[in-house]
């Protein structure tokens, strides 16, 4: 369960790009968090992988304060989550075997065993023929799907996604974020940020409008 | 484990080929550097041979009245072997002096021929210690016999070897100095390199970070890197080093005259040369290490 209490982020004096955000997101959850460009929607979403420390506030992440977690540290609440970005974030010099693999490599699993989740989540996302492509040489579609196979291979209890379909088109935006609610099935809490109307109207379970840093609208579905 | 070294060589791998051009001017600049201490730390070891040679063979020579009796001489030779740094002591009769002087110099023989007189005295050889040579015990001993009754001169050519370890000691400092000022211009740009290269990752340093890498698991690669730049431009400077060794006297060394013995290079030996290869790899880590814990915010 995610809890932000009364969060506050001033990046430059008079403009607060968060004022007093609080909200709940319950395990198993399946949550968009909408509202114009500028509004706060990266801003909310850096702020509870702790990518950005909050001015003022709580952020309760199962139970734990993160904003207490010393950076050195911050690698244990990361490891609960996997995060997706708009731009894919890839290391186009790898392949997408091991584009895909570094989280586990990260945490020391072992080579069958990462081969053998890694080859899954990449059925999962139907990218398994393209295993030892690398990501240049895939369409943006097939390198967002990429990233989103990174982000769960390790199962994580959290997916954040900062505008995953803002470089897609419709019909592509649409497989994924179905791709996202097959994870959300599978046990995940989706967390994603984007503007996508039509997306939102289609898919939100949860939805918080953002305006101005403030949260001034709830959906619940 | 084995993934994670997998991971680290590979990232390791990927950095020095992505940047190769870089990578391979930090390598030469290394090369250069430890070449160059190299080079000061073998003409060194060749000044130190040479200056233990002659102390393995120095005598000192203690000249004798021509009047001394026989009984004085044995006493006087017997006192004379009494230190601890005397390794062996004889008495070398004038005769012996002139066969010695005939046969190192066959060609006064003429002048030989025509003395009247046997004009060397008698003498006795103390053959020295090598170790102890160079004390202030020994020019002590040297200066307190030269007052002995009977004793009318001493001989000792300390002095070519105190030359020689003045001349090991000034290349060897030489050598420390300019290496040390170049293996700093190769901590520096290794360290710029290493920057350079953390700069180029960045998007990747930011991926690992996401995913939960730890700050050693970020790090290490690039320590890799400095250590793996740094090994390579040693062992070059070392390969280097012998092929200097193997020519130097067959393009330069005759050209030298009576120098060629003092500018002789000596092989490093198996220490000096795992030394050079250490030193190789710390100023490869240092660089990086500093650049990395400077640059790479994680």
């Amino acid at each position: 369960m995610i809890e932000l209490h009364h969060i506050w982020k001033q990046y430059q004096k008079p403009y607060w790009a968060l004022s007093d955000v609080t909200l709940r997101i319950e395990d198993g959850d399946f949550c968009f968090i909408t509202g114009p460009s500028g509004s706060g929607k990266t801003t909310l979403l850096k702020t509870i992988f702790r990518e950005i420390v909050p001015t003022e506030g709580q952020i309760l992440v199962n139970g734990v304060n993160i904003l207490k977690i010393r950076d050195s540290r911050i690698y244990t609440l990361r490891r609960t989550m996997g995060i997706v970005f708009q731009d894919f974030r890839l290391m186009f010099h790898r392949t997408v075997f091991e584009n895909v693999a570094v989280p586990l490599q990260v945490v020391g699993v072992g080579r069958k065993e990462i081969r053998r989740r890694v080859f899954n989540t990449l059925q999962k996302v139907n990218l398994h023929q393209k295993i030892w492509e690398m990501p240049g040489r895939l369409s943006y579609g097939e390198q967002q799907r990429v990233a989103i196979a990174r982000a769960v291979v390790n199962n994580p209890e959290f997916i954040l996604a900062d505008e995953p379909t803002g470089n897609l088109d419709p019909e592509l935006a649409f497989e994924i974020v179905t791709l996202f609610k097959e994870i959300n099935r599978q046990g995940a809490t989706v967390i994603i940020g984007s503007h996508d109307r039509e997306l939102i109207r289609h898919f939100g379970d949860n939805i918080l409008f953002l305006q101005k840093g403030k949260i001034v609208g709830k959906e619940a579905h | 484990m084995l993934e994670k070294l997998k991971f680290f060589l590979s990232a390791t791998g990927n950095n020095l080929w992505q940047f190769r051009t870089r990578n391979l001017f930090s390598v030469a600049i290394i090369c250069l550097s430890f070449l160059t201490v190299g080079i000061f730390l073998s003409l060194a070891n060749n000044l130190r041979a040479t200056a233990r040679e002659l102390a393995a063979n120095m005598t000192i020579a203690f000249y004798l009245d021509k009047d001394l009796s026989a009984a004085g001489a044995d006493t006087l030779r017997r006192e004379i072997g009494r230190p601890g740094f005397a390794e062996s002591v004889r008495v070398v009769s004038p005769e012996e002096a002139l066969e010695r002087f005939r046969a190192s110099f066959p060609e006064l023989a003429d002048v030989v021929a025509g003395l009247q007189a046997n004009p060397f005295p008698p003498a006795i050889e103390m053959r020295v210690n090598a170790k102890a040579s160079a004390s202030k015990e020994v020019a002590a001993f040297v200066e307190a016999a030269r007052a002995r009754p009977g004793v009318t001169d001493v001989l000792f050519n300390r002095d070519w070897v105190e030359k020689m370890q003045g001349f090991s000691r000034l290349a060897g400092a030489v050598g420390a100095f300019l290496g040390g000022i170049l293996i700093l211009t190769s901590f520096f740009i290794i360290s710029n390199v290493v920057k350079l290269n953390v700069f180029a990752r960045k998007n990747e340093i930011e991926i690992l970070r996401f995913v939960g890498g730890t700050n050693l698991f970020i790090r290490i690669p690039f320590w890799l890197e400095g250590v793996t730049l740094g090994l390579l431009g040693s062992l070059l400077s070392l390969a280097l080093l012998f092929i200097v060794i193997n020519l130097f006297p067959v393009y330069l060394g005759s050209s030298l005259g009576a120098l060629q013995q003092l500018l002789r290079f000596r092989y490093p030996g198996l220490s000096q040369a795992a030394a050079l290869l250490l030193g190789g790899a710390a100023t490869g880590f240092v660089g990086s290490a500093t650049s990395v814990s400077k640059f790479l915010k994680v």
